[in-house]
């Protein structure tokens, strides 16, 4: 069996697997930035640094894998000082550190690293990188670059998740600009607004629009969790609810079916469940030929008549009920039961699979 | 609107060995610029996502995106060109459209502007003439060299002034791989890039990793400011470097060949192209080398202006097609190099090594250095120096004899007061650290490194925060981007040096600098981050009271 020893620890592992996993194993919490655990390790932000026993210079753990009889330390005073000056000198190149949580799933990463390393200290002052994308109006995703750190994690999640390779990288060094072909709009690429760039990026720079209108609403952010019923993929979601209101959606990073992805339906199309236009009681159509608001009794028996009238004069296999991808999953079931039980037909669908 | 020739560009690279920047030059050849049309066809073509194309394309330097793009002249600003006016000269230049570019490895005479694909060297507009690379001088103290042995006969250029690749047919002919593997071994010759990792060893990794085509790649892409030796050796003696890979081919049972050429040298390409040519008509390349199994082919690529390609991940990832990033390691390209098969990635000078290693023998080539020391150097000397230019040393000769005896000391009888090691890499050298030899044990000593052998020297009247600056800025245009330390500590350092930013007190700023370095030398991912602070490093350690005074101001 293979085995190395991690901050004193014996840990055993499975040849391939990089020191980084291991510690993360064991619970060593070292910090990433650039480090997403569904992409190839890149080794950018060198945060994740660890002394390995006779090698020279600090090893970059994820991308490093293990060896039989490794002996490693994941937070020496020489290590944790080295993250300290990478989190002085990240933090020194954006205009802030500290977003609304609302952005994105991993936009408080690294106000949180800045934290725990005590790194506030406006040291390494200069010139800040990247710029923001202030011409792009897309209802979607907000291109906050003031923000970003070049992770290059949304350029790897859109290749390596989403295989749209939307997103680039232009330029070099401190010029590095997070962009897309002829640093155009979103929507002049291949971009399919899934949001998974939103919700990788570690400093909100990349932000999720429709959640941020929320901003200013009271109270925390509650997090319901639930299964999107856009289609039959079953991609598992938080559903984010503040002041009252449903104000954003995010992907569940353990959802078995969709590991964090989702498209640009479950992730922005939500707007309907407090729209102005949506109906909040049932209408009935009268003799004028107007529809007319009325009570829950009246429309139900309406209903009933008309398709019980339909079943008596043409039989039972002359209804057939569509649900709504916007409708809850209860409703689905209650819909299917309906035509079921009560017709005995199974002339029953859902608009997600039409 | 379709252009059909594009088409035709793309469809005669698009199946050719490592295609992308042979097209991307052809067509940035024919139009002088690289459009967005064009790289929308180059994109359908290759079937490459557009998005990653328009980026790999906007991290090269020399790829212009709008005219006059290629035709407009470039002026070298390199920290010996600025020694000699090249800011004047750029701006003499401005009226033409000219743009600054970083060193394009002319130390040796300054000032180099870059036209389409002409070179033109002069310290003022006036000055400017097209002239080959000169040749290197005569080993002053008539030792004998390995390298330089016969780079300056007459038509040496040529195969026949060549005199045939001897070493390759009595390899061919004689010796298997593994005898080939154990001369070079024998001969203790390590990378000449600066790595010095021993060449042998390298050679029969490749040798013994699985997988095929192996492949040979010749890194001829000089972009170490004050390095110019690569230049001299596939100008004057391109058969040496071409015999080379092919020995490195035989030995390793490589087919294919590159030679990763810089962008600044395109006076070298038909060159290395003719050399080709000449070669596969006598069946010295191809198939069925000399009538044996051995089968080779050699193909020039063109970088397009990046320093970090001459770092072997990046190489290979530009040669790919890909953004050139470095690349993780481990794994090493000895297992996993192009195309993720084994590659043997060489500098020019280890390569130019081997012919004249197998002809004459281990035992040869290890006695021509001094003491304990195995073989020879090669070391470009530029900036305040009377005789600049390439020299082949000894390895272990003392730093006071090439700088006074060989090269003749700084002009008008100045004090030498600061060389540069590795080109930049290496940060200075000053005052005690003159008596050190050339190689590499003495020279780490003095925590810098020998690296690929440039040597700029500054005279007594510089200022050397002036010259730390120029060379941090360098590494800052050139960081790839890619690790944090290296993208933002490049970028602070300089800020630091030009007083643009930092802590006005001496002790903050120190603080601020070394912390700073001291990161980016442990954690950068390649060794551009991790030697760029050795300058701020020595800056500090040769000379705090113009540090001093630089803050002061």
């Amino acid at each position: 069996m293979t085995t190395l020893t991690i901050d004193g620890q014996q840990q055993s592992f499975t040849p391939g697997e990089t020191i980084y996993e291991i510690a993360e194993r064991a619970h060593a919490d070292i910090p990433t930035l650039c480090y997403d655990p569904r992409l190839k390790a890149f080794g950018a932000c060198r945060l994740c640094v660890v002394e390995v026993e006779g090698v020279r210079n600090p090893v970059a753990s994820c991308t490093a894998k293990a060896t039989d009889g490794m002996v490693v330390r994941t937070a020496t005073p020489t290590i944790d000082k080295h993250r300290k000056t990478l989190l002085e000198l990240v933090a020194s190149e954006n205009r802030e550190v500290d977003v609304d949580p609302l952005r994105g799933y991993a936009s408080q990463e690294l106000a949180m690293l800045v934290d725990r390393y005590d790194a506030r200290t406006g040291r390494f002052r200069g010139k800040a990188s990247g710029k923001s994308q202030e011409t792009d109006q897309n209802p979607f995703i907000l291109r906050d670059y003031d923000l970003c750190i070049s992770c290059y994690r949304c350029v790897r999640v859109c290749a390596e998740q989403e295989g749209d390779h939307a997103i680039s990288v232009r330029n070099r060094g401190f010029e590095t600009q997070i962009t897309v072909e002829f640093d155009g709009d979103l929507k002049s690429g291949t971009c399919t607004f899934c949001g998974q760039c939103v919700q990788t990026c570690p400093t909100g720079a990349l932000a999720d629009r429709k959640a941020i209108r929320a901003t200013e609403l009271p109270g925390p952010i509650e997090k319901a969790r639930t299964v999107c019923p856009y289609c039959g993929v079953g991609c598992s979601v938080d559903l984010q609810a503040k002041g009252g209101k449903l104000v954003g959606v995010l992907p569940a990073m353990d959802g078995p079916a969709n590991e964090g992805a989702l498209c640009i339906k479950g992730q922005f199309a939500f707007d309907f469940v407090q729209h102005p236009d949506r109906l909040a009681s049932p209408l009935v159509r009268r003799e004028d030929g107007e529809l007319h608001p009325a009570s829950w009794d009246e429309a139900l028996d309406r209903a009933a008549g008309g398709f019980m009238k339909a079943r008596d004069m043409h039989g039972r296999h002359s209804v057939y009920a569509v649900a709504s991808g916007r409708a809850p999953h209860e409703a689905a079931y209650a819909v299917q039961k309906f035509i079921r039980v009560g017709f005995m037909t199974n002339q029953v669908d859902n608009c997600s699979r039409a | 609107m379709t252009s059909p020739r594009t088409q035709e560009l793309i469809e005669h690279w698009r199946d050719q060995p490592a295609p992308l920047l042979s097209l991307l030059h052809a067509l940035h050849d024919r139009d002088g610029f690289l459009s967005d049309g064009v790289l929308r066809e180059v994109a359908r073509g290759l079937r490459a996502p557009l998005a990653d194309l328009y980026g790999t394309v906007t991290f090269y330097h020399h790829f212009a995106r709008f005219p006059p793009g290629k035709s407009a002249p470039r002026v070298c600003t390199g920290p010996v060109c600025r020694l000699r006016g090249a800011d004047a000269l750029l701006d003499e230049l401005r009226k033409d459209g000219a743009t600054p570019m970083a060193c394009s490895g002319r130390c040796d005479e300054p000032i180099p502007v870059l036209t389409g694909d002409e070179v033109h060297v002069g310290v003022d507009s006036a000055s400017l003439v097209n002239r080959p690379t000169p040749l290197p001088a005569v080993r002053p103290d008539g030792g004998e060299e390995c390298v330089f042995g016969g780079i300056r006969d007459a038509g040496r250029a040529k195969l026949a002034g060549y005199g045939g690749w001897a070493a390759l047919e009595r390899a061919v002919r004689e010796q298997s791989s593994e005898q080939v593997i154990a001369t070079i071994t024998d001969s203790g010759l390590a990378g000449r890039g600066g790595a010095c990792f021993l060449t042998g060893t390298k050679w029969n990794a490749v040798l013994e990793a699985p997988g095929e085509p192996k492949t040979i790649v010749c890194n001829a892409d000089e972009g170490e400011p004050g390095c110019f030796k690569d230049r001299v050796l596939l100008d004057h003696d391109p058969h040496a470097v071409l015999e080379g890979m092919a020995l490195a081919a035989y030995a390793t049972g490589a087919t294919q060949g590159f030679v990763y050429l810089r962008y600044e040298y395109p006076q070298t390409m038909p060159i290395l192209e003719a050399a080709i040519a000449e070669a596969e008509a006598v069946g010295l390349l191809g198939e069925r080398i000399l009538g044996s199994d051995f089968s080779f082919r050699i193909h020039v690529r063109r970088g397009a202006g990046a320093y970090i390609c001459g770092e072997e991940g990046s190489l290979l990832n530009s040669l790919e097609g890909k953004h050139p990033f470095p690349r993780n390691r481990p794994p090493f390209p000895v297992t996993h190099g192009y195309n993720d098969k084994p590659t043997v990635v060489n500098n020019v000078e280890t390569l130019a090594s081997a012919p004249p290693i197998v002809r004459n023998g281990a035992e040869w080539y290890r006695g021509l250095g001094l003491g304990d020391h195995a073989g020879t150097k090669l070391i470009s000397l530029s900036g305040d120096i009377a005789r600049p230019g390439n020299y082949e040393v000894p390895i272990g000769l003392p730093l006071r004899t090439l700088l006074d005896d060989w090269a003749g000391g700084a002009p008008g009888g100045k004090a030498i007061k600061a060389v540069t090691m590795a080109g930049l890499s290496g940060g200075f050298l000053a005052g005690d650290d003159f008596a050190v030899t050339l190689d590499e044990p003495s020279i780490r000593a003095r925590g810098s490194f020998l690296g690929a052998g440039g040597i700029i020297v500054y005279d007594e009247t510089r200022d050397m925060v002036v010259a730390a600056h120029d060379v941090m800025k360098f590494f800052a245009h050139e960081s790839c981007g890619k690790c944090f330390p290296c993208r933002i500590g490049t970028q602070r350092l300089t800020e630091r040096l030009a007083g643009e930013a930092g802590p006005a007190s001496l002790a903050d700023w120190q603080s601020e600098v070394v912390d700073i370095g001291t990161t980016m030398k442990a954690t950068s991912a390649c060794g551009l981050g991790m030697a760029a602070p050795l300058v701020t490093e020595s800056l500090l350690r040769c000379f705090p009271e113009e540090v001093e005074k630089h803050l002061g101001a």
